[in-house]
């Protein structure tokens, strides 16, 4: 049964349990909310842009925020297709700032994965994204920081390098924004 | 990261969203325009620091918008969003003075890399204005003047206020005199005998920003060869006063608050605690209800600064100081340059009475010195006043303050071909209160 300040996780198609815990694991850890996992659609194939053979990460968000079910305060879907938005060439996710929906990708995330600890390493990419990109659903921008996980990242050696924690200034306005959505903090 | 106010310039929906919804992720302040024209209309209203141009508009095209931009405000870093077809045209532009082209659709770190490269060469020509204006700064000291019936009560508020050890908060329009109200106040105060060490929050690069107030640890970064003390500490046993604190990243709010609730702060890149005790005196000539309301300030931090209010009158509402402060900047100025100007003429002061003085007692300064630099005889004529053209004297009906104040405005952007940095410099005033009365009086171009 939902409670009243879920983040509902989303898988679209087929994701690695083992990773949807993880990611789960992680976003409790860092909101302190509970998370339910809901396969809230089946697939992408909507957003699909043939010219760019590529799924348009806005498009998903807007149907995300739609069939998001009333317990939940944030989403976030996971998915394993590339994902763009019209004015760049690709994206690792995307979230709606301050709203309801996220989406992260992983299709990149197995780019130069370590032969030590491979899964590991990919499971944490994922988990880092996801908490970067819900962290934004609750109005924290990018964070100067490189430590912190509002860091933006270009390329994946940063996602490494980031660690999966908010500076005290994001964790500041986090704490805000909690207060703002009546969240007990 | 700092953030800018950026204008993206294109006709298909789409990008502007895409574009949008990606730069304010980084915390920029976006607005959108669908054409040139309507680009422009925006451009004459708001301060932008990048615009980001579709070199293909209907319409005006975008290098002609791009020549209108540098027109405006030289200042403004331009970069064109080309599609492949069009790399000859961007580079046509970049020959007009736009800073860079993107070919759509752009890598994300190429966007990343080119925003932070326009950030940081603003970041160095801000520390160079910062630095010049440190130094005016040191030259330009005058004590507060007034015999009105305002001033009189901000003098008796001042000397109520000066004893405790509340923060004060001073509110008022640029050139009021906030400065030399906050230094009236620690003078009169059981910190008197202390320093007084100002931070004007609105000209401190924020880069430069935290290092300044919070001072660094030796190696705290590639820069800090030594340890440094920062502004808090060298305050300590005196006042500190945040001049412009609306000006202030939500970053430093944050840490501002900590040191006013906890009393201690920490050196960038220290572990060690330290501990500072001072007045907290601040200025702002911002609405920060306002800004509280659109998220920009924090609230918290409003109430720990506003425990007690001062409010400046602007010039305008006190008109009956004009003859003192004139005749006080007359003397000053003639002796600064031994000029034989003996008074003001009668007829000057009645213009000068007429005025609205739109950037207050520092607009007046500028105007009379001036006038004491130009001026030809042993008294000042309306002539010699900056302001106070011959042709715009004469005026086929009477005319409000605000009237005078809006055509006198009108003139100046028109004589500096709209160019914001000159004009603004003229009326004494900076940017971004004349960017304020050009939106309130709607002047177009
Ligand atoms: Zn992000
Ligand atoms: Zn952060």
């Amino acid at each position: 049964m939902a409670g009243r300040f879920d983040i509902v996780i989303s898988p679209i198609g087929h994701m690695e349990p083992d990773l949807v815990e993880t990611v789960c694991q992680e976003v409790r850890q860092m909101f302190h909310l509970d998370t339910v996992v809901v396969p809230l659609m089946a697939d992408v194939e909507y957003a699909f842009d043939r010219e760019r053979n590529q799924y348009h990460s806005t498009r998903i968000l807007a149907q995300l925020a739609e069939l998001a079910p009333a317990c939940a305060v944030k989403v976030l879907a996971l998915t394993r297709v590339d994902l763009f938005i019209p004015i760049l060439t690709f994206v690792y996710g995307e979230a709606q700032l301050g709203g309801t929906a996220s989406i992260v990708s992983t299709s990149r995330l197995k780019d130069n994965l370590p032969t030590l600890r491979l899964r590991e390493c990919f499971f944490e990419r994922t988990a880092k994204e996801a908490v970067h990109e819900l962290a934004h659903t609750f109005n924290l921008r990018h964070c100067k920081d490189e430590t912190c996980i509002m860091h933006y990242c270009r390329n994946i050696r940063d996602v490494d390098r980031k660690q999966n924690l908010l500076c005290r200034y994001c964790r500041t306005l986090l704490e805000d924004e909690f207060r703002r959505l009546r969240i007990p903090i | 990261m700092d953030t800018a106010t950026v204008l993206i310039v294109d006709d298909e929906m789409i990008m502007r969203e895409s574009l949008g919804a990606w730069l304010e992720r980084d915390g920029h302040e976006i607005h959108t325009a669908e054409s040139g024209e309507d680009a422009l209309k925006l451009i004459e209203t708001h301060p932008f620091d990048i615009v980001f141009l579709d070199i293909k508009l209907e319409g005006m095209s975008g290098l002609s918008a791009l020549r209108h931009i540098k027109e405006i405000d030289p200042d403004i870093e331009v970069v064109m969003i080309t599609a492949y077809a069009s790399v000859p045209s961007a580079i046509e532009a970049m020959k007009n003075g736009a800073y860079d082209y993107l070919l759509k659709p752009f890598e994300p770190d190429e966007l990343s890399i080119l925003i932070e490269k326009i950030l940081e060469h603003r970041a160095q020509f801000q520390e160079n204005l910062f630095l010049r204006h440190q130094y005016q700064e040191q030259n330009r000291f005058e004590s507060l003047i007034g015999q009105s019936e305002s001033m009189q009560e901000v003098f008796r508020l001042i000397r109520d206020v000066a004893p405790m050890n509340s923060t004060v908060l001073i509110t008022g329009e640029t050139g009021t005199g906030k400065g030399l109200a906050a230094k009236a106040i620690h003078t009169h105060s059981r910190w008197g005998d202390g320093p007084f060490v100002a931070v004007n929050c609105g000209a401190i690069p924020e880069h430069l920003m935290e290092s300044d107030l919070f001072g660094h640890e030796k190696g705290a970064f590639t820069d800090a060869r030594d340890t440094k003390r920062g502004r808090l500490e060298l305050a300590h046993g005196g006042t500190l006063f945040l001049d412009e604190i609306g000006e202030i990243s939500m970053r430093m709010q944050i840490d501002l608050l900590r040191v006013l609730e906890d009393g201690v702060f920490y050196r960038v890149g220290g572990t060690r605690s330290i501990e500072a005790q001072f007045r907290v005196i601040a200025a702002t000539n911002r609405d920060l209800q306002a800004a509280i309301r659109e998220g920009k300030f924090r609230e918290d931090l409003f109430y720990r600064l506003n425990v007690i209010t001062l409010r400046m009158p602007p010039l305008k509402e006190r008109k009956d100081d004009i003859p003192l402060l004139a005749e006080h900047f007359r003397s000053r100025f003639v002796q600064e340059t031994n000029k034989p100007i003996d008074r003001i003429s009668r007829e000057a002061l009645d213009e000068m009475m007429l005025y609205d003085w739109p950037g207050n007692v520092r607009e007046l300064e500028n105007a009379i010195e001036r006038a004491v630099v130009v001026g030809k005889e042993r008294f000042l004529k309306p002539e010699d006043l900056p302001i106070f053209q011959a042709e715009c004297r004469v005026a086929p009906e009477p005319l409000s303050l605000k009237e005078i104040e809006m055509n006198h405005i009108v003139q100046i952007l028109a004589e500096n071909d709209w160019n914001i940095a000159k004009s603004s410099k003229i009326l004494g005033i900076d940017r971004s209160t004349l960017y304020n009365k050009i939106q309130r009086y709607q002047i177009r171009k």
